[in-house]
């Protein structure tokens, strides 16, 4: 980190680990948002606005906090679980991508003013959410299950499917929803004195 | 909600492992992970299960407590284990029925992977169990201390864990009051096309949002009037004490990777 942080910049990226935290778990406060057999987690969701909304640096570092508090055991990831033996839990690559997710979409927008470079870098996080999760999820099983041979690459890609369609429209909900957070929200108003994403 | 959040969580009750520093526990879960790995055959891995189940025991939680938090991973080992049952195909055939083939060496490598796992998981879920949130965020802060030396910002992460975990349990009910002032005023959240409902989280993210920089702004603010400057010169008020019996933990580790070191094909 080049410079130090302000104390108001720990509190909000403090805040965004914990809205994170809450996306993963969303399905238990908002049982409504199972659709079709698939929970619509947020927390991609929360891991793409965290870069547009904080910008590259801050949401870099509230993704990075979110995981290591995770793994040391902390009740952040699904099910208000945490522990160092996610590391080895096939789905942990998603978890990870988060810090790459956050810091690219933060990179995207910086200086953008309207909202298309919001709507695509938030396609561009999900885009390496997937390929960083599923590769994961491949190694994992290769490697810490031991996983023989029938277990192809193609199969990893196939689980990935079901969820692509939400996760599609999540992301361009994103991008207009940080757009208008940045824009209407942050820059403006009440929070104007904050100077987040200015 | 909240018997969810603190369901399969820290469990106060006295025992040896509870009056661990949560450095010991930290550094011991750490190294498991890699210790692990080590058991190769029905001799090491028996010496492991035998591990894991005295430091259970030695916890003082009991059993059916921590297999009932463990009902997630059911999934995860069973799919393990299917996948080496129908997929290596090593050994001797023991079952041919149909397209479904067992081998010897899928049958027994799948039962390995899966204990690896049950191991793994039920050992580190200890130090959760154990060990309160900040009683861990403290020792990881003080684990870490040297790489302040590096301009990594220990304190900052320390504080920044700290106050995340503080702030879940409000920020939780928070979100679902607004989902409930919501649904009064008109918002159909469980109806609709998959567009429809994505479109339906926008009513409760913005309060949530706006909620969540109010806190982040007042808090700065009571941090700063009461003096907030970073972490230079910040004394604590709980302090971590290293004991013998944290030594002897460590050292028990040590004597079971070279056991297994030994005894492992």
């Amino acid at each position: 980190m080049q410079r130090k942080m302000r104390t108001i910049e720990i509190t909000l990226v403090s805040l965004f680990v914990v809205l994170i935290a809450i996306g993963a778990n969303i399905t238990t406060i908002a049982p409504f948002l199972v659709v079709g057999g698939v929970p619509i987690t947020l927390q991609t969701f929360f891991a793409i606005l965290a870069g547009l909304i904080l910008g590259a640096r801050l949401g870099t570092i509230s993704t990075t906090v979110y995981m290591v508090g995770g793994l040391i055991g902390l009740p952040f990831f699904a099910q208000f679980k945490g522990g160092i033996a996610a590391l080895f839990f096939p789905t942990f690559g998603f978890i990870l991508s988060f810090i790459l997710v956050a810091f690219v979409c933060g990179k995207m927008v910086e200086k953008k003013k309207t909202v298309t470079p919001y709507i695509i870098a938030a396609l561009i996080g999900t885009a390496i959410n997937y390929i960083v999760g599923t590769n994961w999820m491949y190694f994992a099983y290769l490697n810490w299950a031991e996983a023989p041979e029938g277990f192809t690459y193609g199969m990893a890609w196939l689980w990935m499917v079901v969820p692509l369609p939400k996760d599609i429209i999540l992301a361009v909900v994103a991008g207009i929803f940080a757009h208008r957070m940045r824009f209407s929200v942050l820059t403006k108003g009440q929070f104007k004195h904050l100077r987040i994403g200015a | 909600m909240m018997e969810k959040m603190i369901f399969g969580r820290y469990i106060p009750v006295e025992s040896v492992i509870h009056r661990m520093d949560p450095r010991a526990k930290l550094i011991i879960v750490f190294l498991f992970i890699f210790v692990v790995f080590l058991a190769n055959n029905p001799m090491t891995y028996g010496l492991l299960g035998v591990f894991t189940f005295i430091a259970l025991l030695l916890s003082n939680i009991k059993i059916s407590f921590i297999i009932k938090g463990l009902r997630f991973l059911f999934w995860l080992i069973l799919f393990t284990f299917l996948l080496h049952i129908f997929f290596t195909k090593e050994g001797e055939l023991l079952v041919s029925w149909g397209f479904i083939k067992i081998y010897e060496g899928g049958l027994i490598q799948g039962i390995y992977i899966s204990l690896r796992f049950f191991f793994l998981i039920l050992f580190t879920s200890l130090l959760t169990l154990t060990t309160t949130p900040i009683e861990i965020t403290d020792g990881l802060e003080s684990l870490l201390n040297p790489l302040k030396k590096l301009k990594f910002p220990v304190h900052e992460l320390a504080l920044m864990l700290s106050i995340a975990l503080r702030f879940i349990p409000t920020l939780m009910d928070e979100t679902e009051k607004i989902m409930k002032a919501q649904q009064a005023r008109g918002v159909d959240f469980s109806e609709g096309s998959l567009t429809t409902r994505a479109k339906a989280i926008i009513p409760l993210l913005i309060p949530l949002f706006i909620n969540a920089f109010k806190r982040a702004d007042e808090l700065a603010t009571a941090m700063e009037a009461r003096g907030y400057r970073g972490g230079e010169g910040r004394t604590k008020y709980r302090l971590l004490k290293w004991d013998l019996r944290d030594t002897l933990a460590l050292l028990i580790l040590i004597a079971l990777s070279v056991t297994l070191i030994l005894l492992r094909n």
